[in-house]
């Protein structure tokens, strides 16, 4: 890496434009603050939204944990990673959540609960949750000025129609602070519950489609429904009704991701986050773990 | 040679940045990572994080020093229409800030008040709001009383509103337009 190249690879316009909209984000929960996205060295898509927001916030004092679905090791999460070690000299990288000041994320928010002192930046691909049901962006700004989400509450009506069950598995819209309705990224309804009054400041990155929101802490974050039909979460029952456990650390409390064992063709559960996982495999006593269902 | 304060050097900027993004995350909350300017108007460091080129800034309150704006780089605008807004909290506003349209509520002012301290209390406020667990309290000092009946008319329609940065020699905190704000 040349010398001349700037901490955090941006120059300094664009993280103040990066700085300025994520102020304002904060200000307006739940309001997607257009920016200037800025070319990154890798396609968007890849997490450029969250990139830049992380490369305006580091400093060389920062411990930065990054992980895509819940793992430190995933491809994702090692390029960018490895992009902003490289352009950020002197930070310190982790994958233990409870070390981290910030984390990048792109589709899960830490089991662990954060701390007030963390700040977590989720990568979006889709910031709009209205873009479900209207395709022009200058009516859905419109329509979220005038906090008119009555369409989509009629898509998931349609949904109980059909299916009896909102059948919206992530990117669950959740409405902030009783006003603005985001699309939280990714995530699986498992984790939306985590936004609801948060230690930690929330910031979302979403490159592609140039915007910037944010939960700040303490915060109501309320997925959208109906006062008949409440909100679930993933339901981790196995046949005989019993809570299925990860195969590696045994927790019984934590959302879990389903493999196929190559080798015997059965199928397994363990644990999405990794880290959660291995804290858990290594201490020698099992907690309870966090209540979240 | 020019040598330049250290509220221009980056790293200056990023810490001071941080301290901005959690005094607007947590309304109230006193930060201390201002670094006061070497004879400089106080909240000339907060400036220095926010404004370029790509911003207008009104200086009504003539806070400012002609060397000031040509490192700042923004256009001059009236406090009517720009997009920050520096001022003395002494002196009663005397201007109404842009507050953003409905469609579009991040086109309102932010402004930068310098204040004489966060410490000791002339005024007392109860806040309330998103980012603050039940409530907490600020105390100003220097900082005119019209100033919260101004803001009250401001921000009466959310998400149209301004957002405050109060800046003391030393310290800063914030004041979004989703804050209840109660005189005590």
């Amino acid at each position: 890496m040349s010398s001349v190249q700037s901490f955090g690879y941006l120059d300094e316009y664009a993280k103040k434009e990066v700085r300025r909209s994520a102020l304002k984000a904060v200000a307006i929960p739940g309001y997607q603050v257009p920016y200037s996205s800025r070319e990154m060295p890798m396609g968007r898509g890849f997490g450029t939204g969250g990139l830049q927001l992380t490369l305006s916030l580091i400093g060389s004092q920062e411990t930065l944990k990054v992980i895509d679905q819940g793992s430190d090791d995933s491809v994702n999460a090692v390029n960018l990673r490895s992009f902003i070690e490289m352009t950020c000299p002197g930070i310190d990288t982790t994958t233990k959540t409870a070390e981290a000041s910030l984390i990048q994320s792109r589709h899960r928010i830490p089991e662990q609960p954060l701390r007030e002192d963390q700040i977590i930046v989720l990568q979006v691909p889709y910031p709009d949750p209205l873009v479900l049901v209207e395709p022009s962006e200058d009516k859905r700004k419109q329509m979220h000025g005038e906090m008119d989400y009555s369409r989509l509450l009629v898509k998931l009506y349609e949904d109980m129609v059909r299916f009896d069950e909102i059948t919206i598995s992530h990117r669950y819209p959740t409405r902030i602070n009783g006003q603005y309705v985001l699309d939280p990224s990714p995530i699986p309804r498992w984790d939306v519950p985590k936004m609801n009054h948060s230690n930690a400041l929330i910031l979302f990155g979403a490159g592609r489609e140039k915007k910037i929101y944010a939960v700040p802490p303490y915060t109501d974050a309320e997925p959208l429904v109906f006062s008949d039909v409440p909100f679930r979460v993933e339901d981790f029952s196995d046949a005989s009704g019993g809570r299925r456990a990860c195969r590696i650390c045994g927790c019984r409390s934590s959302f879990l991701d389903e493999y196929s064992d190559s080798r015997t063709g059965e199928t397994v559960y363990q644990c999405s986050d990794a880290d959660w996982c291995e804290e858990l495999s290594q201490s020698t006593e099992k907690p309870a773990g966090v209540s979240n269902a | 040679m020019l040598e330049l304060s250290a509220i221009w050097k980056p790293e200056t900027q990023q810490q001071l940045f941080r301290a901005l993004l959690n005094a607007m995350a947590r309304p109230g909350s006193r930060e201390s990572n201002v670094i006061p300017a070497d004879g400089e108007a106080i909240g000339l460091p907060v400036l220095a994080v926010l404004v370029d080129a790509a911003v207008t800034l009104a200086d009504p309150h003539q806070l400012l020093r002609k060397s000031d704006w040509s490192l700042l780089q923004a256009a001059e605008k009236s406090a009517d229409t720009a997009d920050y807004i520096f001022c003395d909290g002494n002196r009663a506003p005397e201007f109404s800030p842009k507050l953003g349209t409905l469609t579009g509520p991040e086109q309102s002012a932010t402004l930068i008040v310098s204040v004489s301290g966060l410490n000791s209390v002339t005024t007392r406020l109860k806040l309330k709001g998103p980012g603050i667990a039940e409530s907490t309290t600020l105390v100003i000092d220097g900082l005119d009383p019209a100033w919260i009946h101004a803001r009250e008319d401001w921000v009466c329609e959310f998400p149209l509103g301004v957002d405050l940065i109060l800046v003391s020699e030393t310290q800063l905190a914030a004041i979004p337009r989703t804050t209840n704000v109660e005189v005590l």
